[in-house]
């Protein structure tokens, strides 16, 4: 029996576009649901989706809570062992408050990955395996949230390429979540059920391919 | 002093989009280590290469991605093994890589362009270069200059470089390596692509390993069938000359006598049309002579290493070659293979050069 843990942000909680606060997908529309229907039994699949998540940053307004740093190692300690860690994270950190250029987003998901690396959740007090994950781009539309996303939409383009560079040069697994799925046009920023599912395969399909003995 | 655990990242390859190959020094050698597996193999899974390699399955998966975005390797289709999810094989991206392979021969010059995987996909044949003694290159400038020229523009943008294949008696005379180096620094000067030199028989060997009969083998003897019979010797993978540039006088040459004396056509010979007209007793006296020759080559090396296999490469007609292996297998008891790298061995194996160079760790 293996173990996934897929720690990401509103898009891996199920949040519904354009949807209130408490809408959510049920567990078998979200993408870690779908992961855990498409790997079958071998696996475990643990959702650790939180909205508002950040990479490394204690928001001065959601709260200290939205730091995926300081909540990521009790996290992996009480998931321990954990075979893969899917990672996708960075479109908060794009928020007005923060001031973050897409290469800075990067530096965050570097650190965590560092964190992991540091901690060695794996079995036997291994390193596991990582897979980052960009988030997809936020669509130029963003609604109401225009203010709080100001420029976001540009900088989300340009993050994979950034999210990339930091994966190799930390030697994990990526991939571009924006070679399958879009965000959703009712808010320009979450996924719907469709692309959920979507997701949901195409990371199976890449957690296979890593190779499992 | 900054903390250096978060420094700027340095990755592993560079994460661009560009299109075209990648210059040669940037290649890593992981990146080759894993080219050399697909050149090797057919086909091979991120597990596979992980446990041939020794590296991490995630520096595997940014070696593999990295490649991928360049085009020279691409996701096979998904086999359905007995138990667990179906694998997905890494193969290589036929259109990935050209590259040229130009072979000098005993009358014309064979020139081809093959793919990644070794597929022919151009071949013409053009007169000799004239050989000038007070110059190392103007003779094959030409030449590949207009083999480039004849390049469809895909090809040319992902060309891995031109290997010229030359016979003996071009560098006898010379040190041949240092003739050799010689003549690629120059024809690169003047032309801007890498070239690759290298004796036409030991380059057929390299083709036929990398793309035919040979492939799977790591030990065996060659024959190269051309106007002359010309041996090698190949031990884990690795082509032995002998000491001295022997061959024999039994080849097609010695057939195109014997069948002149008897008023025999002799053009097929040269045409490599596939098939011979009949020959009759002219033909099967001339095969006794050419598989006693390889039997006593046999012999001789076989005393001093083991090997299972002998592999007998030759623009001949495919059944020539067949009847050949035939014969000298119940001669000796050893497994004959005729090569098949069709039309011309020795230019396929001119055109693996560049591969091997650029992509295959040693």
């Amino acid at each position: 029996m293996r173990t996934v843990l897929c720690y990401g942000d509103s898009n891996t909680h199920g949040q519904i576009p354009g949807g209130l606060t408490l809408d959510r997908y049920a567990f078998h529309e979200r993408w870690p649901g779908v992961l855990d229907r498409e790997l079958g039994n071998d696996w475990r699949v643990i959702e650790e989706g939180l909205s508002g998540r950040t990479t490394v940053h204690d928001d001065p307004i959601e709260g200290p809570g939205k730091n995926g740093r300081t909540y990521l190692r009790p996290c992996l300690m009480s998931h321990a062992p954990l075979d893969l860690v899917i990672m996708m994270l960075g479109t908060n950190d794009l928020k007005t408050r923060f001031h973050q250029p897409p290469s800075e987003v990067a530096m965050g998901i570097g650190c965590l990955i560092h964190d992991i690396k540091e901690l060695a959740p794996g079995p036997g007090g291994h390193v596991p395996e990582i897979l980052i994950v960009s988030p997809p781009p936020m669509l130029d539309d963003i609604k109401a949230w225009a203010g709080i996303f100001r420029d976001a939409p540009q900088k989300s383009r340009e993050l994979a390429l950034q999210l990339e560079i930091m994966a190799d040069s930390q030697e994990v697994h990526f991939f571009d979540s924006d070679s399958v799925v879009a965000c959703d046009t009712l808010d320009g920023f979450h996924i719907n059920r469709d692309a959920h599912e979507k997701l949901g395969i195409a990371l199976a399909r890449e957690v296979e391919l890593i190779g499992w003995k | 002093m900054p903390d250096m655990r978060f420094a700027p990242p340095n990755p592993l390859r560079i994460a661009d989009r560009a299109s075209g190959l990648n210059a040669t020094s940037v290649r890593s050698y992981n990146e080759r280590l894993v080219l050399s597996l697909l050149l090797q193999n057919q086909s091979t899974t991120r597990l596979e290469i992980g446990e041939r390699t020794g590296l991490s399955a995630q520096t595997v998966s940014v070696l593999v991605r990295s490649l991928e975005q360049e085009g020279l390797v691409a996701k096979g289709e998904a086999q359905k093994g007995r138990v667990g999810p179906p694998t997905v094989p890494i193969v290589l991206n036929s259109e990935g890589a050209f590259s040229i392979g130009i072979s000098v021969g005993n009358r014309r010059t064979d020139v081809v362009l093959i793919d990644f995987v070794g597929k022919v996909r151009f071949h013409t044949m053009l007169a000799n270069p004239k050989v000038n003694r007070s110059t190392n290159h103007s003779e094959f400038l030409n030449t590949i200059r207009k083999a480039i020229s004849m390049l469809p523009k895909k090809a040319r943008e992902r060309l891995a470089g031109v290997g010229l294949a030359l016979p003996y008696s071009f560098s006898s005379g010379r040190d041949q390596e240092g003739y050799f180096n010689a003549l690629q620094i120059e024809i690169e000067e003047h032309l801007g692509v890498s070239v690759f030199v290298q004796n036409d028989i030991t380059a057929a060997v390299s083709g036929e390993s990398m793309f035919g009969v040979a492939k799977p083998l790591s030990d065996y003897m060659y024959f190269y069938l051309g106007a002359n019979l010309h041996g090698r010797l190949v031990l884990n993978h690795q082509i032995y000359n002998g000491n001295s540039p022997l061959s024999f006088d039994v080849g097609m040459a010695a057939l195109e006598k014997e069948l002149a004396k008897h008023r025999q056509p002799l053009e097929p010979l040269w045409e490599r049309t596939g098939s011979w007209p009949d020959y009759g007793d002219l033909l099967i006296a001339w095969e006794g002579r050419l598989i006693d020759q390889m039997a006593q080559s046999l012999e001789s090396v076989s005393q001093f290493v083991e090997f299972e296999t002998v592999v007998l490469s030759s623009y001949a007609p495919p059944e020539i070659c067949g009847d050949i292996c035939r014969k000298l297998e119940a001669q000796t008891g050893v497994r004959a293979v005729a090569g098949n790298i069709t039309p011309s061995p020795k230019a396929v194996g001119a055109a693996s050069l560049p591969f091997s160079s650029r992509f295959i760790v040693e």
